[in-house]
């Protein structure tokens, strides 16, 4: 016998052992301890976030003013770099060797490794991906991924449309604290213009897609899918001709154009000068050309002067504001005449002002210190002080109804209230009964301490227009496919009576056709509109103009301040006519072609402050 | 007598032949799937990896239905001729190009030849004849020394090519010569050294610190084990009261222990400070759970724990793999060292537990088979195929599963690689033909 024989039992109680470990074993890491399988959906499956397209910009005549332009981000896989592939990499990008080690450094520490591409150029544009696309079939090692951003067939109207930019931590904080969880911290957010006021009809909503990745994260199956929502296209009330004509003519000037409809309130152009190129705020440049634009401190070329200046006192375009008031309220008639006594107050040589017409014409001063006399001392049995207490506080509030101190409600965030001084604000400045016509009589004529964005000039074109009343000015004229705010649609009516206004029409009639205004004559068209000449003390003075045509049914009304303009006619009244002439016909004569063009290249800048 | 060789479908072990099969086919459509790329992906079948691994096996079957026919005799007298033929190609094939850093392979057009795979077939044929060829016996020291040099041989060509994990599997040769009469000390002291070597690299990976009388001693497994080698001896000798007539004897093992102990720890000392590579170090660090290295060399053993891990109680189901299949690769070497992974993940720890138990019942019934031979020689074979499947099953799921630190082994029937598949299923196949002669002939 086998002496041996028994010891097979030891060899097969081992194999018996050893399967009842890995039993347990497997056991253990299969079916007790979760931490694997939790691992494993750690490394396999991948959520990702599906950036909506943010919504377009169109102008009144659907053509696109903000769209979507395709960049390049370069991506760089290092550990599939051949020998040969890092000098012709060197070759294409223009690099150095110590360039290339960096970069290969870069792509293969801190968050990046390297049997994973990341990206080694940011943002490259279309005309630099070209160049460089035939060649990079050849290089496996590196490769361009497209993605969107905004993008500007027509590079005009940078201040009303606005920039994006990536958000940063305080907006990050107050949107969470506000209950909105949209963002993430490499979205980017609407900062000013448009951008800003319809940020959430733009931005759409997010989708998200969840998917099962390889070992090197390509996406392998999809688990489930959200799609994205695209934001919501914006139509502006803009007309792109028009607001290219007045970028053109606002060329080396500081100042603004405002343009609008006065039957609907709507925008047609707002100019802001100087301007920029808005593409310039997109893309891997944003920074570089952010700084240049920030540091120009003198010419502040990133504010939108036609709503965020509130400062500029308005000039002679008051008298007809002055006028009507005082029409309504029946201290004048419009044939009341006064004598143009310079002693009272500085004015020009000019026919003697016996009626209202003449008055506005000629832009007398004089007559309008009477005027003004006669709105705030109406009481002349009372003490000085309390009438003209009584006085300015009447007088403050018909000035209100024209839209003047308070924010007209224009949909853009900038927008500021302008300021209309008030009894509380003299009795702070000079202290109670201490103040009377005597003190405040500069309003008269539209300096002193009135404040009025250039919006409200428009706007009070257009309530001239109107005759007696206006819609809120708006940008927007549609939003996807539902019509414009309801807001937008209410007749805001003037405290003063209809009648009145035809007067002061065929006296602005008269400013253009014989009178300050002779500059903004267009040829067959009756136009309507009051130069002003604001004083200014360090250098020349400040140039506007205010108008619509046609005098009878009007299509346009135009404010235009051009800053060191010397006088309402010099600048300001060529530059609404040209712009009513162009939206009026459609087109510009040949006279007025070479005219602009004289206009757009004139430089019209303050030595002392603008040219450092 | 030839004649009755006709009648070797009615003796065939069909247990055997059943297990077989059914192995072959399990590990065959495991393979597909670790090889699989998804359905839409349309490629040559015969040339993509599952073809040519099809290939083998119908090459296997070919080769096995050929040596049923053949006669017993036959291959136990070619048995030297075989393992000659085999050594000379281990030594050739030094000569040929490495592929990933090691010499084991001829490379011919479009497919290659592993010889350290067949030289466990032809070494099981050698040991068997040697042990049992009439006028050999194990207890003379000569055998023993004859056999040690067959074993260490190509085991020392295997460990030129590099390739540690095939040299390991010749350890398995102890149970067989276990079975044939070698004392059970080798088998105890085989236990001992892989506790201690054990115990010491842990010791020795995990840096420890041992505080004695009040001053730190660096962490060194000396002090440790000789601690416990002290507890052991001074334990024996109590064990000295029992019966004087015992007492040299006994003492003389406690002095060859605890010197071996002794050597073993300061071989591992010396090994791990000084022959292990840092890469070496960082393996068993990992395997102890001292070091986490997910990005680097611990990166294989965390992702295969993972796709085992995550096939959970019953598994994602054929095909359906999100870690270990050629589609998602997150698992390296998916269809070679690591396809336990597939099944694991693929069946969960149902198909494991079922996968486990056929397996090992496959070697027991080997075993079985064995012991039932009147042959000599075919019995020492049967333990020779055993013990080669049990070791190689043992380093293999053991690497996968985390107990053991990541050494290079295929799963026999399961891997891919043509040389595995062909030899492994000779062996069988052969222990299959020399059964069937059990009733025949008695060698």
């Amino acid at each position: 016998m086998d002496p041996f024989k028994n010891r097979q039992w030891v060899v097969v109680l081992i194999i018996i052992s050893v399967g009842i470990i890995f039993s347990f074993r497997l056991f253990y890491i299969q079916v007790i301890n979760k931490d694997w399988s939790e691992r494993a959906s750690q490394i396999t499956s991948k959520t990702e976030n599906i950036q909506p397209p943010r919504g377009f910009i169109y102008d009144r005549n659907n053509q696109l003013l903000v769209g979507a332009e395709t960049i390049y981000d370069i991506y760089i896989h290092p550990s599939i770099i051949k020998p040969k592939d890092s000098s012709a990499i060197c070759k294409l990008f223009n690099l150095s060797s110590d360039d290339f080690q960096e970069i290969i450094k870069n792509a293969s520490s801190g968050y990046n490794v390297p049997y994973k591409p990341s990206v080694f150029i940011e943002s490259m544009t279309q005309q630099e991906h070209a160049k460089i696309s035939p060649y990079l079939g050849q290089i496996n090692a590196v490769f361009a991924k497209s993605k969107i951003d905004r993008g500007y067939p027509n590079p005009i109207a940078a201040h009303l449309l606005g920039y994006i930019r990536r958000i940063d931590e305080d907006q990050f904080k107050n949107t969470k604290e506000k209950g909105d969880f949209f963002y993430t911290k490499n979205d980017f957010i609407g900062i000013t213009g448009l951008e800003k006021q319809y940020e959430f009809l733009l931005r759409g909503e997010r989708g998200n897609i969840n998917y099962l990745k390889d070992y090197a994260g390509n996406k392998i199956e999809t688990v489930h899918k959200k799609p994205p929502k695209p934001g919501m296209s914006l139509y502006t009330t803009l007309d792109i001709e028009l607001q290219k004509l007045g970028e053109k003519l606002m060329a080396n000037k500081i100042g603004s154009i405002v343009a609008i409809e006065p039957s609907s309130g709507e925008v047609l152009a707002m100019v802001s000068a100087p301007s920029y190129n808005p593409s310039s705020l997109t893309g891997r440049d944003f920074s570089d050309n952010f700084k240049v634009l920030k540091k120009n401190d003198s010419l502040k070329p990133l504010i939108n002067r036609p709503v965020y200046n509130d400062k500029y006192r308005p000039g002679s375009i008051f008298k007809l504001v002055q006028a009507l008031i005082a029409l309504d309220d029946g201290v004048i008639s419009p044939e009341t005449g006064f004598s143009c006594n310079k002693n009272i107050i500085g004015c020009h040589n000019h026919e003697r002002p016996n009626n209202l017409t003449k008055a506005i014409k000629h832009s007398c001063n004089p007559y309008f210190f009477q005027v003004y006399k006669r709105l705030i001392m109406k009481d002349n049995s009372k003490n000085v002080f309390q009438t003209s207490r009584e006085g300015l506080k009447i007088w403050e509030q018909k000035i209100k109804s024209f839209g003047f101190g308070n924010s007209l409600g224009i949909d853009l965030p900038e927008e500021k209230s302008g300021f209309i001084p008030d009894v509380d604000f003299y009795d702070k400045w000079y202290g109670k009964k201490r103040w009377a016509f005597s003190t405040i009589y500069s309003n008269s004529i539209g300096e002193g301490e009135i404040g009025v964005s250039p919006i409200q000039m428009a706007n009070l074109a257009s309530i001239i227009a109107n005759r007696g009343y206006y819609y809120t000015p708006h940008v927007i004229k549609k939003i996807a496919n539902e019509n414009i705010l309801k807001k937008f649609k209410i007749k805001h009516s003037t405290c003063v009576d209809k009648k009145h206004f035809e007067v002061v029409v065929k006296a602005m009639n008269e400013v253009v056709n014989q009178g300050t205004g002779r500059n903004a004559r267009i040829d067959s068209i009756e136009v309507c509109g009051k130069t002003g000449t604001v004083e200014n003390k360090t250098f020349n003075d400040h140039s506007v103009f205010i108008s619509f045509a046609p005098m009878d049914n009007p299509q346009i009304a135009i404010a235009v301040y051009v800053e060191y303009g010397t006088w309402g006619s010099k600048w300001a009244a060529p530059i609404a006519s040209l712009m009513m002439e162009s939206f009026i016909k459609g087109s510009l004569s040949e006279k007025s072609i070479e005219k602009a063009n004289q206009i757009s290249q004139a430089v019209i800048l303050n030595p002392n402050t603008d040219l450092k | 007598m030839k004649y009755r060789n006709l009648s070797i479908w009615r003796n065939i072990d069909k247990p055997l032949l059943i297990m077989y099969l059914l192995l072959s086919v399990i590990g065959y459509f495991i393979m597909y799937s670790s090889t699989f790329k998804g359905l839409h992906i349309q490629s040559d079948f015969w040339s993509a990896n599952y073809g040519k691994q099809l290939i083998w096996i119908i090459i296997t079957l070919f080769a096995g239905f050929f040596i049923l026919l053949l006669d017993g005799s036959f291959i136990k007298n070619t048995a030297y001729f075989t393992y000659g033929f085999i050594l000379l190609l281990l030594i050739l094939v030094l000569l040929m190009p490495p592929i990933k850093g090691a010499r084991s392979w001829f490379y011919f057009s479009g497919f290659s030849i592993q010889p350290s795979e067949f030289i466990k077939l032809t070494l099981s044929l050698s040991i068997a004849k040697l042990l049992s060829d009439v006028g050999s016996r194990f207890q003379e020291f000569r055998t023993k020394l004859k056999a040690f040099f067959m074993i260490i041989i190509p085991a020392l060509l295997i460990a030129v090519q590099p390739d540690p994990g095939t040299m390991l599997v010749f350890a398995c040769f102890i149970f067989v010569l276990y079975r044939e009469g070698l004392s059970g000390n080798f088998l105890l002291i085989g236990l001992f050294t892989v506790l201690i070597a054990v115990v010491g690299i842990f010791l020795k990976a995990s840096n420890s610190v041992f505080y004695l009388a009040g001053s730190a001693i660096s962490g060194n497994i000396f002090f440790g084990l000789i601690l416990i080698l002290g507890f052991i001896f001074s334990f024996l000798i109590i064990r000295y009261f029992v019966l004087p007539r015992y007492r040299k004897q006994k003492i003389q093992r406690l002095i060859i222990i605890t010197l071996l102990g002794l050597s073993i720890s300061g071989g591992i000392n010396y090994v791990y400070d000084s022959v292990f590579s840092e890469r070496h170090r960082t393996r068993f660090q990992i395997m102890f759970g001292i070091k986490e290295d997910r990005k680097g060399a611990g990166y294989n053993i965390y992702q295969a724990l993972s796709a085992v891990g995550s096939g959970e109680g019953f598994g994602k189901g054929y095909l359906k793999g999100t870690l270990s299949n050629d589609k998602y690769k997150h698992v390296p070497e998916q269809n070679t060292d690591f396809i336990f992974c597939v099944l694991a993940e693929e069946w969960g720890f149902l198909g494991s537990f079922i996968f486990i138990s056929l397996y090992l019942s496959t070697l027991i019934r080997m075993i079985l088979i064995a012991e039932r031979q009147r042959s000599k020689f075919t019995r020492i074979y049967g333990y020779c195929v055993s013990a080669i499947l049990f070791f190689h099953f043992m380093i293999n799921i053991a690497m996968v599963i985390g107990l053991a630190p990541v050494i290079g082994i295929p799963l026999p029937f399961f891997s891919k690689g043509g040389s595995a598949i062909l030899s492994f299923g000779l062996m069988v196949f052969i222990l299959l033909r020399l059964d069937s002669e059990r009733k025949v002939v008695l060698r």
